[in-house]
């Protein structure tokens, strides 16, 4: 592939972020069930703003992974290996969908939109922090079956 | 709402969701054993041979966290098993052999015989220790049935 060779990250780095964005999230939740609208609304902007940074930016340029790198993972033992930057970059983009669609209807004013896509994003975020799950990534494979990503234009590549 | 059935509802949602990460977990790498259809390299789009005892077949993508560490682990089998080959496929391109093998997940493997046919199936990532009794199994299998000298192959 004529591809520039990808940033390669402490897996616990994304583990980290998720975990942050998950306990954020439930914060979000929380607000908008006490009726907190507008500070929930502020919150989950944040946290969409977040998401897209580490979409557009790489989930290796992420100011989560800066402070993994500055305060957790010089008290944690060396990685036993290094991970492609692409697949946690992948779910952050799907974090950034469910979160932006939570976000738009919560501005048009659609009851319940911002706690429940916050909750969504919280599903994931908590799965991938606590159990390694990357629900994103399973989510890729999902739409290239459904077509969605149409890249079978190209030939295949040879394994 | 008051706060006190907001934590309840938060609690709630935590520990369904603990519950989802626990049964994904457990479903993690479990091997299921089939009796499938016989595929060919050519199926797959492989450019090499499959293995004559057995062939570990791994369903991979680009945006897979844990098909690098699969890739590696039933490398390393394969490398010690004569006869094994490990092949990884890439699905990024070919969404088609997706649907054909109902993959939903990655990395999805299939182990099949020495006649390429699909003995078991693995959904995310699988343990050594499993792949090795499947590869001991088929390998039983196959020498059960040549000592009785079955003639329909």
């Amino acid at each position: 592939m004529s591809k520039t060779p990808r940033a390669r990250l402490d897996p616990r780095g994304p583990r980290f972020g998720a975990g942050l964005t998950a306990v954020l999230l439930l914060l979000v939740v929380f607000m908008s069930l006490t009726g907190a609208s507008a500070a929930a609304l502020a919150l989950l902007a944040a946290i969409t703003a977040l998401f897209a940074w580490g979409a557009l930016a790489g989930a290796g340029r992420h100011p989560y992974g800066a402070l993994f790198k500055k305060f957790v993972r010089p008290r944690l033992a060396p990685p036993t290996e290094l991970e492609d930057a692409a697949p946690p970059t992948f779910a952050q983009g799907v974090g950034l969908a469910v979160t932006l669609v939570g976000l738009i209807l919560g501005l048009a004013g659609v009851p319940g939109a911002v706690g429940i896509a916050a909750a969504a994003a919280f599903v994931a975020a908590f799965l991938n922090a606590v159990f390694d799950y990357c629900l994103g990534c399973q989510i890729y494979l999902l739409l290239l079956r459904s077509g969605v990503l149409n890249r079978g234009g190209r030939a295949a590549q040879n394994v | 709402m008051n706060s006190f059935e907001a934590i309840g509802l938060l609690f709630a949602l935590l520990a369904a969701t603990t519950v989802l990460g626990l049964v994904l977990r457990a479903r993690q790498g479990r091997v299921a054993h089939v009796f499938g259809d016989v595929i060919t390299p050519a199926d797959v789009a492989a450019t090499v041979a499959f293995g004559p005892a057995a062939t570990l077949l791994q369903f991979s993508t680009e945006l897979c966290a844990r098909c690098p560490g699969t890739r590696r682990l039933l490398r390393a089998v394969a490398e010690q098993r004569p006869g094994v080959v490990h092949v990884e496929v890439d699905l990024t391109n070919r969404p088609d052999l997706a649907k054909r093998y109902a993959v939903l997940q990655t990395p999805t493997t299939l182990i099949l015989d020495g006649a390429g046919r699909v003995q078991a199936r693995v959904g995310g990532a699988p343990t050594r220790a499993d792949i090795g009794t499947t590869l001991d199994s088929i390998a039983r299998n196959t020498t059960s049935s040549s000592t009785l000298g079955s003639s329909h192959v």
